[in-house]
């Protein structure tokens, strides 16, 4: 930027570069700062290999799960261009409805029967965890967002929030303040010990399904003619009609496939937290933006990296840094301040400012 | 075939259209001309239903296809246009190339070709018509897997209108197709446009480019500040001494 003297630029844009310039060293102080903290506390801990295999191990399960929610962040911005704040709602939706089909499937004995029938009933708690997760998605389109869609882009937003509260507080109000907790069937509870590292049955799974759903989603948006009609509309909604594409039906199919990968989050998710309330889609849901803003809002490949990385900065962050698990909160949020600062279009590039022009 | 009454279209506050009648007949190629901001894209974007009619109408009438053609779609048509949203304008066969030939630039070309076939489903007509467009335009061929965004303009044009045809249209909107290109390329859309036309589409096509355009057409309008001011047979039009003034550049 130096090599060009314009002498007739204004002095804003010198002002601008020396921002740019502190930022850089602002930013190379902190990334030092890091490193200097985890060479000196955490490495100097002396944990095992295993340790941090374990915690790793860890992060890749949350971090599945935070890409599946992430994903339906960065779908609904590809195409509408808001944030969907309401997004983790949709999710522990999908875990409460999750808990009482759970809680039918061991009414019924199912989860103490025969594997066959417990790997059912697990697809089929998961199946209808989506379901409760799409209902609500669509009808959060329909209600919240779809009469605000000429509105300044601040209001839906503003709707966003309103309907998260609105979605966490009736839940409240139904189901009480008390967390649901998830009873994994015996066939699930163990776990595979390689050397010193345990992997437990419910985290393989979890991260083997999200992986799974991700391909889904992935072969969707690339392979299919709905797929290729959500791309043509997130570019050029207007165009797009003038193909024939009927725009708000593929808004509406944009949100049931968020919502149905939240859904399945917010179930996988009660299984490994083990508990579900009114308010456990909300730290979630924001984590899972953090990705989704990680890995470049908007970019789905994005959306699945970031969430990974997240997930395995949360979980050997702590250790790394050497300060409790309990701030591991801390981490995530400062990370989602440090990307808005030092990087704003993510991990993965430039789809924001592109779209924006 | 395609028949506007009295069309007013407003953007928010601004009366954009003020009473526009015309009429397009199978077979011909019309030209709207006007200078920018004369109402040309609106009148375009109207008939699709991109901009609502806020009075007057559209009608899009038409004879089924002949049985020879085997098209699952043929029907007798005749409908009013203004009233339906811009996706069933799309399926009934009315196609828009639109101005700035609007590629998506993410898609490959192929995947924008298909994206003009979204509403067929007759598998077999689609490749029929993918071939078609291919001898049109051999260029696009050797693009295939290539996204939309790193062609060239005339590429990007071709491929516009490519993908405009790709819906098998009873009519063609063309919107400004040589807009940015150089001479030597103008030429050839124009001379393609041509080719489409003696294939027996109907063509409705906006210019500023009015000589060209009055060259390939069989009829024009001319269209001021939202108004029709002139119209009849493109050759009258030609040696019209206020056209050739003000839209001629002579």
């Amino acid at each position: 930027m130096t090599s060009s003297p314009a002498t007739s630029q204004a002095a804003g844009t010198d002002g601008r570069t020396v921002l740019r310039q502190l930022t850089r060293v602002l930013g190379a102080v902190i990334v030092l700062l890091v490193i200097w903290r985890v060479a000196t506390v955490g490495l100097a801990e002396g944990y095992p290999a295993s340790f941090w295999i374990s915690q790793a191990l860890n992060g890749l399960v949350l971090g599945g799960v935070y890409a599946l929610v992430a994903l339906g962040y960065t779908l609904v911005y590809g195409i509408l261009f808001m944030i969907n704040f309401a997004h983790g709602e949709v999710m522990m939706i999908g875990g409460i409805t999750g808990y009482f089909a759970l809680q039918f499937a061991l009414a019924r004995g199912w989860m103490e029967g025969p594997w066959a029938v417990v790997v059912f009933a697990l697809l089929l708690i998961m199946v209808i965890g989506m379901a409760a997760s799409v209902l609500i998605g669509v009808a959060l389109e329909r209600l919240a967002y779809r009469p605000l869609r000429q509105a300044p882009r601040l209001v839906p937003l503003i709707s966003a929030i309103g309907a998260s509260l609105f979605l966490q507080y009736s839940v409240l109000l139904i189901f009480g303040v008390s967390p649901h907790s998830y009873r994994k069937p015996a066939l699930i509870s163990g776990g595979l010990r390689l050397g010193d590292v345990f992997i437990p049955y419910t985290g393989a799974i979890i991260f083997i399904t999200s992986i799974l759903l991700m391909l889904a989603l992935y072969f969707i948006i690339q392979r299919t003619k709905l797929g290729r009609a959500m791309r043509a509309v997130a570019e050029d909604r207007a165009t797009a009609s003038l193909m024939g594409v009927d725009v708000n039906a593929v808004i509406v199919v944009t949100f049931m496939l968020g919502s149905a990968l939240a859904g399945a989050a917010g179930v996988m998710l009660g299984f490994h937290n083990t508990v579900v309330k009114f308010n456990s889609g909300f730290i979630p849901g924001l984590k899972a933006f953090t990705a989704a803003v990680l890995g470049g809002i908007g970019n789905i490949p994005g959306a699945m990296f970031g969430a990974l990385i997240l997930g395995l900065i949360e979980a050997i962050g702590p250790s790394a840094l050497g300060i409790p698990t309990e701030y591991k909160d801390v981490i995530a949020f400062s990370l989602l301040v440090l990307i808005l600062i030092f990087r704003p279009t993510g991990l993965f590039g430039e789809v924001l400012s592109e779209k924006k022009a | 075939m395609l028949i506007l009454d009295s069309v007013h279209t407003y953007y928010g506050h601004i009366h954009a259209l003020k009473g526009i009648s015309l009429t397009v007949n199978k077979g011909e190629v019309v030209t709207l001309i006007g200078s920018n901001g004369a109402g040309k894209t609106t009148t375009l974007n109207t008939i699709s239903g991109v901009l609502p009619t806020r009075a007057g109408a559209i009608y899009f009438q038409d004879s089924p296809r002949s049985a020879g053609d085997g098209s699952p779609n043929a029907r007798d048509i005749d409908i009013r246009l203004d009233r339906l949203p811009a996706h069933d304008v799309a399926r009934l066969g009315v196609s828009q190339s639109p101005e700035g030939r609007k590629i998506f630039a993410r898609l490959t070309v192929q995947e924008n070709l298909a994206m003009g076939a979204f509403a067929r489903s007759d598998p077999e007509g689609v490749l029929h018509d993918l071939e078609r467009v291919f001898e049109l335009f051999p260029r696009l061929k050797e693009r295939l897997s290539q996204p939309g965004g790193t062609l060239s303009g005339g590429e990007q044009q071709m491929l516009a209108i490519g993908r405009a045809l790709m819906s098998s249209p009873r009519i063609l909107l063309l919107d400004e197709p040589s807009m940015g290109l150089a001479p030597l390329l103008v030429q050839q859309i124009f001379q393609i446009i041509r080719e489409i036309n003696a294939q027996g589409m109907t063509i409705l096509l906006v210019e500023q480019n009015a000589q060209a355009a009055l060259q390939v057409a069989d009829r024009g309008y001319v269209l001021e500040t939202g108004n029709i001011v002139l119209s009849g047979p493109a050759g009258d039009l030609l040696a019209n001494p206020q056209v050739a003034e003000a839209y001629l550049g002579i």
